[in-house]
This record gives C-alpha cells, structure tokens and sequence, in this order.
C-alpha cells in the first residue's frame, strides 16, 4: 500500500500515522465483507431452486443427515432461512457503502497531506 | 532498543503490547530515533524489516487460528439445528426418517424413534450421552464461548495489522530520510569544490 517516496521532506505525525491505520483497517474490512457478500448470494440462488421441485416429501439438510421433511415444512424453513438471509445480506451490503465513504474520505485527507509520496489503490 | 514516544490510544492509554504482540513505537522525528537506536541506516532499515517479517508470522498463525473458528461456529450451530428439530419431533409420536452418510458417497436410511438423549462428540475419541436440554444448553456455551475468542482474535489482528502499518511507515519514513540526507550531502560537497 505505501511505497517509498523520492526523499521528500513532508513530516509523519502521530495523526496522519492513525489515519492511515484507520485507512488499512478500512481496506480489510472491506475485502472481507465482499467475500461475505459473495458467500450469502449463493445461498440466495441456491434456496430458488427448491420452489420448483414437486415431490411430497424432501430430504432436507440438518447438520450433516439429510432428514424427511414434508414439502410444507421445508418451504416454511426455506423462507425463514432466505429472509434472515436477505436482512443480512442488505446489513453487509450497508456496512459495505459506509466503508467505502469513509475510505474516499480518508483518502482526500491523506492524498492533500501527501500528494504523491503516498499509494492508496489497489495494487 | 527505542524509547521513543509508545503508541497513544485514544483514551490517552499507552499501549506496549497486546497479548505478546510487541507494539511498533511511533517515530516522531527520524533523527531523533535513529540517534537513540545508536544505529546507522542501514542496520536501522534491517531491525525494521525483521520486525516485520516477525509481525508477519504472527499474522499467518492468527489468521490460521480465525479460519479454524469461523469454520467450527457453523458446526456447533448445525448440531444445535439437529438437536432442536429431535426435541421438536419428540412431541409428535412419528419417527423421523433420515438418509446419512454411512460412507463416503453411500447414504443409508435411518428411523430415528422418540428420543430423549443424544451423544455430542467432544473430540479426544470421547462421545457422552446427553439429554437434549443439557445437550442443548452445552453447544450453547461452547458456540458463545467461540463467539467470544473470535471476536478477541479480530481484535488481536486489527492491532497486528496496525503495528504492521507503523512500522511499513517507519521504513518508508526512515528511508526517504536517508535520501534527503544524502542530496543534502552531495550539494554541500558540490558547492564547496
């Protein structure tokens, strides 16, 4: 993330080194939040698929057996399992947007100090 | 080693270390911190980078530790769900019919009766028989509790990965420095000849 700059003389303070922590921690959280997002998608295209079978009874995964439950019963899991989903989905996808506005805040206060002795993209 | 001013909290707490994880000092002034190492650039630049590479080691078995948790909360939750659906089952008379792994890749059907104890395999080759309130209350405690470690662990590794911060900024810093140092020198040696 940092790279060395040509030997300019702008001085580190302790702020500017607790921003920049701020910034780094920001950045893991934001990695780690697009692979939670990326994981509870798929559950979301997965639970889909179940509506359109027709059997009576489905064997339904609990743990690690699959059980007989009667269709009525999974549908109803299915749907409780979906909406806890989605709402956690929606509160990743929130948390998501507020990290990137505080980067983009953290990045206009560093790059001013900064300018060009600093590197806060992506590789 | 360095006596620079300690990393601030913002409660104006100093921190030194964090759970054997020696905190990186931060450096106000780069003269000042090189004189009290008593250290040259360069040797200054090498304790660095070992610090790193220190911070670095630790990080992976952190990491490997956060990995190890995040993927046993699933699993004692899993037992919990199983667990739940026997104690609801009891109610009802019917038998619960179930198709599991007996192998890999071979299913076996099973009809579990009314049940009023399950076995929970607490590792060590020892399973114990429970009644499923006790069971139930035991993975409670164990999915708190390892709620609670992983929550300590992000918050050792939030602290890491600032120390690892802090100390790539004192490289850089350390670095730069020298560079100055060295165009200051060649000007004044070029202004004197």
């Amino acid at each position: 993330m940092q790279q060395a700059g040509g030997g300019s003389e702008t001085e580190v303070t302790w702020e500017d080194q607790q921003n920049i922590n701020k910034f780094g921690r920001l950045n893991n959280r934001y990695h780690e939040l697009e692979d939670e997002i990326r994981i509870a998608k798929n559950f979301e295209d997965a639970s889909n698929e179940l509506i359109l079978t027709d059997e009576e009874v489905v064997r339904f995964q609990i743990g690690e057996v699959f059980a007989h439950v009667p269709k009525d019963e999974v549908e109803m899991r299915i749907e409780q399992m979906t909406e806890t989903t989605t709402k956690h989905l929606e509160k990743l996808k929130d948390e998501k947007d507020a990290v990137v506005a505080q980067m983009a805040d953290l990045k206009k206060v560093l790059y001013a100090k900064f300018k060009d002795s600093i590197n806060l993209e992506e590789d | 080693m360095a006596t620079s001013a300690s990393p601030q909290q913002p409660g104006g707490a100093v921190v030194a270390e964090r759970r054997g994880i020696p905190a990186a000092s931060f450096v106000e002034d780069v003269q000042i911190y090189l004189n009290q190492l008593g250290l040259d650039v360069n040797s200054t630049l090498a304790f660095l980078q070992e610090r790193l590479q220190q911070y670095k080691v630790v990080e992976m078995k952190l990491l490997a530790q956060q990995r190890d948790l995040q993927a046993k909360i699933p699993d004692i939750e899993k037992c919990l769900d199983v667990v739940a659906t026997l104690q609801a089952k009891k109610g009802t008379g019917e038998a619960l019919l179930t198709d599991f792994e007996a192998s890999e890749g071979i299913y076996s059907r099973a009809r579990v009766e009314d049940i009023d104890s399950v076995c929970l395999w607490l590792g060590a080759n020892v399973m114990l028989e429970y009644s499923c309130e006790e069971a139930t209350s035991l993975l409670r405690k164990n999915l708190e509790n390892a709620k609670a470690s992983l929550e300590v662990l992000i918050a050792d590794l939030q602290f890491l990965r600032d120390q690892v911060t802090i100390t790539q900024v004192t490289i850089a810093r350390v670095y730069n420095w020298d560079v100055h140092q060295r165009r200051v020198r060649q000007a004044l040696a070029s202004q004197d000849s």
